[in-house]
């Protein structure tokens, strides 16, 4: 008899244990001693500094570090292309390019919403379009114009970030090389809710497809013949694994690397299942982002090194490695 | 005859203004094992692709089980038809069982298969004789085993019509005949199968039936034994093609 599909219970266990004790342990580690008997009696300010700073910011890491993961291994089964990260397809970009235009003309708040969310969001819902339009040829869809479209559209957006960035003053362009490495902040608890709920349904949604994804995996003419809808199933992959990008992006800038990595590694321990696949890359690439925040807290404390700074170390090399052999897909 | 599963009427199909097929009509019935032939070019993959409902026609129709191919529901025609592409990339890190699984995604409506599916699977990889390497990676398969494993997927999708572009042009001999007595027996058992080929002694010898593609329509539609009768349809392919009919049977030579 076939082997029932994998071990299921132990992987998802094992990630999602990891998940909340990273939840639980990492809020611990920060650049100053707390005293826990403070703690204990909800003391002011080691009580905030927990709870308000730390614990924001450590979920904050744990759900941007999974729509991350997530959204990277959707895009690479989605355009069979190992090297596809959430940032492939453009939006990211241009979230980018939106929140680099609100730092330089000063736009702190835009509507009631902080000016760096707005453009951000502005600038990928627009991109979203024009991408969809491009990649549309006589109403059919294919990954590959969808690859294509993408990496133009990508190209455009980082001369314009380049171009925007070049052109503004001192303080304005220190803010945006600062912003554009990419690092977790807390934030207040409304918007953290309202993150972590966008993220969680948009991934429940992508993971519950997680047989449609295998099958584009293999190819469009094989997904199709075995009863998936091609199109419909690239216009809502596309869609989802936008808004956990550019949502993610708003929030932290252009963290890298966790995309692209923890799908690989797990791709190389687990297969290539995305319906056992993507809940674990989200569960641990969450872990991943919030561990390497912490790190960043306490390696040169007081100093700070920004989250996507220690990705983007981790991940180099990483990438090197995968370029060496060739890809591991 | 039993009743046709399969008919083709009038299919045309151009890109963008050039004429590749046009007037295609012909009717395949269960247990048929039909052999598509003709020169690169002749739109044998076109209208495989057609019949599969992965291209539209420009004009004409394909009707499925009484019914025109554009009104099937796309998980209700999977469960109708197995189609497989001539080319597949080979660099998948998922297990040959979990590929061959994948023909049960219009069957199983839940997340994971169930006990029957994978009955159905690992008889169909039994029958493909690649059950071995059910756990093995794709990407560690040789071309001809990883094309047993996708052979097996179509089978294991359990479809009343088989398409299949080319399944054994780049196997070695004995997995060509190999794969075609595959055919052969799934054909018996009441499918109807349609297979690309560019080996004439191959469809000779293993299928009911020859249609040979040329300037773009149906240039002979014969059934295997009268197709020795009357080789010169064989000029289609090249002039260099003869039939050797001293041999135990009828043969195609090269010149």
């Amino acid at each position: 008899m076939l082997m029932k599909p994998y071990p299921v219970v132990s992987w998802l266990g094992g990630s999602a244990l990891l998940f909340v004790a990273a939840a639980v342990l990492l809020p611990l580690a920060g650049p100053s001693a707390l005293d826990w008997g403070h703690v204990w009696q909800r003391q002011e300010p080691d009580w905030s500094i927990l709870t308000n700073l730390r614990l924001s910011r450590t979920l904050l890491g744990l759900f941007a570090g999974g729509a991350l993961a997530l959204a990277g291994s959707l895009f690479q089964s989605m355009l069979r292309d190992a090297l596809a990260t959430p940032y492939t397809l453009g939006v990211s970009t241009a979230a980018s390019l939106g929140a680099v235009i609100a730092i330089a003309f000063d736009w702190h708040m835009v509507a009631g919403v902080v000016g760096i969310w707005a453009g951000a969001l502005t600038g990928a819902g627009l991109i979203l379009l024009v991408v969809m339009g491009a990649a549309t040829r006589g109403g059919q869809l294919s990954s590959s114009s969808l690859l294509l479209a993408g990496i133009a559209i990508n190209s455009v957006c980082a001369a314009l970030i380049l171009l925007v960035h070049g052109l503004t003053g001192m303080s304005q362009s220190f803010a945006i090389s600062r912003w554009l490495i990419g690092g977790l902040d807390a934030i207040e608890r409304p918007t953290l809710l309202i993150y972590v709920a966008a993220v969680v349904g948009t991934g429940l949604l992508i993971v519950r497809q997680g047989r449609q994804w295998n099958l584009l995996a293999v190819g469009e003419a094989w997904a199709a013949t075995r009863g998936a809808q091609v199109r419909r199933a690239l216009v809502q992959g596309y869609l989802a694994g936008s808004i956990l990008a550019a949502a993610t992006v708003a929030l932290t800038g252009p963290i890298g690397f966790v995309g692209l990595v923890v799908p690989h590694l797990l791709r190389a321990r687990l297969g290539g299942d995305d319906r056992l696949l993507m809940p674990c890359a989200f569960l641990l690439g969450g872990v991943l982002l919030a561990s390497c925040d912490a790190l960043g807290r306490v390696l040169l404390a007081p100093a700070e090194i920004p989250a996507g700074a220690i990705t983007a170390f981790i991940g180099g090399p990483h990438l090197i490695w995968v370029v060496r052999r060739g890809g591991t897909r | 005859m039993r009743s046709p599963v399969l008919r083709v009427r009038n299919v045309a199909w151009r890109a963008s203004t050039v004429p590749v097929l046009e007037h295609v009509s012909f009717d395949v019935a269960p247990g048929e094992l039909v052999a598509v032939m003709g020169r690169n070019g002749a739109g044998k993959s076109t209208l495989l692709d057609i019949i599969a409902g992965l291209r539209s026609p420009t004009e004409g129709a394909v009707i499925l089980a009484e019914r025109p191919l554009d009104e099937w529901a796309a998980i209700a025609r999977a469960r109708m038809l197995a189609h497989l592409p001539q080319s597949l990339r080979a660099d998948l890190s998922m297990r040959a069982e979990a590929l061959v699984l994948m023909g049960r995604y219009a069957h199983a409506a839940r997340w994971f298969e169930s006990d029957e599916d994978r009955q159905v699977a690992q008889e169909a990889m039994q029958r493909c004789e690649c059950l071995e390497f059910r756990r093995r990676t794709l990407a560690t398969l040789s071309g001809g085993e990883r094309q047993r494993v996708f052979l097996a997927a179509c089978l294991a999708q359990q479809g009343r019509v088989l398409l299949l572009d080319e399944p054994a042009t780049f196997l070695d001999v004995d997995q060509q005949l190999q794969c075609f007595s595959v055919l052969r027996a799934e054909a018996e058992r009441g499918t109807a199968c349609l297979v690309v080929t560019h080996d004439v002694n191959l469809a000779l010898t293993f299928c009911t039936r020859v249609i040979i593609l040329a300037e773009r329509g149906v240039a002979r539609d014969l059934a295997t034994e009268s197709a020795l009768d009357d080789p010169a349809w064989l000029h289609v392919f090249s002039q260099r093609l003869t039939v050797d009919q001293g041999a135990s049977r009828p043969w195609v030579r090269y010149e």
